[in-house]
């Protein structure tokens, strides 16, 4: 381990001396959780058109239904079908509620009454509440009726759904905490991988390699300050999520910032891995890139996993974001304890293993 | 070779070749450093003198062949050879982003030196290099001569036996250059045994010996004064003279090439190098450049010089081999 101590410390000196690489180490985070953290991905107050032909109390109160559910919202009425279609062509409102001439009349005979709903399928988050919410106000309308003629005077079976660990159904609950696991991905593979080609660029490294200083030392030496930095970044990140944005950590911080070490750990080694590749700082970029958008998409931190067709999921268990990200929530959002995580952390140590081993042999490969 | 040779020599290539996939950088070369000897490595770009030099540092494996830095393997002892030899690259290889103070500082403790010992060993190449005013100055904001010099600083803290310089004063002014070189006598004076490449042939004859590569092929190796006595580079029944020129030599460069008994012409400012056959008289070559340039030519001998040397032999070595490349077309 000749020459650890005289790198590490002039790797150190050279990252507070670079402003760029602190500027983005802390600047970057926080503008991307303050965008995260007020986005609202829940779908509430649909903008809704309604042709109404029935024009009865009978109508007024379905419609009261729908707009009190607060997943409709009533913007506009229109004068007939075509007039109700062009709404949602033109992108006036997202849902349509049509109701025949012949409602009042037919719920007052008790015959079925025909109700309909013309949902935007063009946005699918916005589409899947919409047909839920739509379908639940019909329902819990005909149940009660029925029930009523019946006699009876409770429904058979009541539901209490209660939503556990995020009882507002917050986005950002849910949000931030993948997002720590993708910020730490983009400065932990791209500042160690940038360290290590900026070296080979301007011809040092072969400097280096020309002492008696091991190239082990050499690697260890120059990415700890990187680790130091995440996890620098990852105190900063956590504080601003608790602080600012007040997602509360429910399980165990220490537990927390052990497992991400792990996986800091796997994301240097990606950016060694991507600094054996690469000549020039540039094509450390676009290599980057290339792991860092799967990390991204297929990570479970944007789509469930459980929407990934098959051969994407297998990719997306040979990330560490995707087992991060599993690890982040589960401490984070439901207060998961070690022994709750250990497939997981399972994961996420066998792939760092492999990462470290792999990327010194390539780092080794390069050098000779 | 026996263990007490070897130690006699501070680098010895035997038959060292290196490929890098299907092109051949470096084709059997053989040569041997006696201790505290500077030796020149010359040779068009491409010839193979970084390739070597990098073998011999430890930084390519070769081939084929063996190689000796300070009396031990370079493939078999590679860090025993890093502790003991010195490398200044043709390209600034330092942290241009430290200090002067620093960037010393910094390879002084790679090579293990520490406290007490670090701040002499920095001070001594401080001294020996005149880069003291500099200390505080980023290396960035440094000129080129001053770079090779804090570079030559940063090699030579741990007190290298064997130095190796890969175009240290390609870029510099004549003065830094003078200077550079007058530190490599000093450095060759105290036993370090020093290899430099070099494109300048005023270095080339400063030096102890000097090899000539050229496409990855050693041409002719030897004492420069020798080399220019060598029979192909003045060929039998041939001569060279030099004719001093009052109008220019330039405007009766093309005349004097038509002339039936020049072999060869080189122009050097005001006058004209010739090869030609030996039995035409002083008195003819001078008549016939009067009558061309119609000004006063004196004619006088002359020994070969050293680009002489290398000219002539990568001439031959083009017609041996049947092939002009087309960089040396070009300078035809």
């Amino acid at each position: 381990m000749r020459g650890f101590l005289p790198v590490l410390k002039k790797e150190a000196m050279q990252m507070i001396r670079d402003r760029g690489t602190l500027q983005f180490a802390l600047f970057v985070p926080a503008i991307q959780l303050v965008l995260f953290g007020v986005i609202d991905t829940n779908v509430k107050h649909v903008r809704t058109v309604v042709f109404d032909q029935s024009r009865t109390q009978e109508s007024r109160q379905l419609l009261n239904d729908f707009v009190n559910t607060s997943y409709f919202d009533i913007v506009g009425y229109a004068p007939s079908d075509a007039a109700l279609k062009e709404a949602i062509v033109a992108g006036h409102a997202s849902t349509g509620v049509e109701i025949p001439p012949d409602y009042a009349r037919r719920r007052l005979n008790g015959e079925p009454a025909d109700v309909l709903v013309l949902i935007d399928g063009s946005d699918s988050t916005i589409s899947s509440a919409a047909l839920a919410a739509a379908n639940g106000v019909a329902f819990a309308r005909s149940a009660t009726e029925l029930a009523e003629r019946a006699g009876a005077k409770d429904l058979p079976i009541r539901t209490h759904p209660l939503l556990l660990f995020n009882p507002d159904s917050r986005s950002a609950n849910l949000l931030i905490p993948g997002l720590v696991a993708v910020l730490l991905t983009f400065s932990g593979t791209l500042l160690a991988a940038f360290a290590i080609v900026r070296e080979r660029e301007r011809g040092t490294l072969e400097q280096l390699m020309v002492t008696p200083a091991s190239p082990v030392a050499v690697v260890l030496g120059k990415l700890l300050p990187y680790l130091a930095l995440a996890f620098m970044q990852l105190l900063f990140v956590l504080f601003l999520m608790t602080v600012v944005f007040r997602v509360p950590i429910h399980g165990s911080l220490p537990l927390l910032l052990g497992l991400s070490a792990i996986y800091l750990f796997a994301l240097l080694s990606m950016g060694l891995l991507v600094s054996s590749h690469a000549r020039t700082q540039m094509e450390a970029i676009q290599l980057s890139q290339m792991l860092l958008l799967p990390s991204i998409m297929l990570s479970g931190y944007i789509f469930p996993l459980s929407s990934l067709p098959a051969a994407l999921r297998v990719v997306s268990q040979v990330l560490p974001a995707t087992h991060f990200i599993a690890i982040a929530r589960g401490v984070i959002i439901r207060g998961a304890s070690f022994g709750d995580l250990w497939q997981s952390v399972a994961a996420l140590l066998v792939i760092a293993a492999v990462l470290v081993a792999g990327s010194t042999r390539a780092f080794h490969k390069t050098i000779t | 070779m026996s263990e007490q040779q070897q130690r006699d020599y501070g680098i010895i290539v035997e038959g060292v070749s290196r490929d890098f996939g299907p092109v051949r950088a470096l084709d059997k070369v053989s040569l041997h450093v006696p201790r505290g000897e500077i030796y020149g490595l010359l040779g068009p770009n491409g010839s193979g003198k970084s390739t070597l030099i990098r073998i011999l540092c430890g930084l390519l494996v070769p081939t084929e062949g063996q190689a000796f830095v300070d009396g031990l393997d370079v493939a078999k002892e590679g860090e025993e050879v890093r502790r003991r030899i010195g490398y200044v690259p043709q390209k600034f290889s330092l942290y241009e982003d430290l200090t002067v103070l620093e960037n010393l500082n910094f390879f002084a403790s790679v090579y293990g030196l520490k406290n007490a010992q670090l701040k002499e060993r920095r001070e001594w190449a401080i001294g020996l290099t005149s880069i003291g005013p500099y200390r505080q100055r980023l290396a960035a904001q440094l000129s080129g001569g001053w770079k090779q010099r804090l570079a030559l600083a940063a090699s030579l803290m741990h007190r290298p036996r064997v130095l190796f310089l890969d175009e240290p004063t390609a870029g510099i002014d004549p003065v830094a250059r003078r200077e550079l070189w007058n530190l490599l006598f000093t450095l060759a004076g105290e036993g370090v045994t020093l290899l430099v490449s070099t494109h300048y042939m005023d270095e080339a004859e400063r030096c102890g010996r000097v090899a000539y590569l050229y496409l990855s092929r050693m041409l002719v190796e030897g004492d420069p004064a020798d080399l220019t006595k060598l029979p192909e580079i003045t060929p039998a029944g041939t001569r060279r003279v030099e004719a001093d020129c009052e109008e220019g030599a330039a405007a009766v460069m093309s005349q004097a090439r038509s002339l039936p008994y020049v072999e060869d012409v080189t122009i050097f400012g005001n006058a004209l190098h010739l090869l030609v056959k030996a039995e035409v008289a002083d008195d003819r070559i001078a008549r016939d450049l009067e009558e061309a340039s119609h000004a006063k030519v004196t004619i006088r001998p002359i020994e070969a010089s050293l680009e002489d040397v290398f000219v002539r032999l990568t001439r031959l070595q083009i017609e041996q081999r049947g092939e002009i490349p087309a960089a040396a077309e070009a300078t035809r």
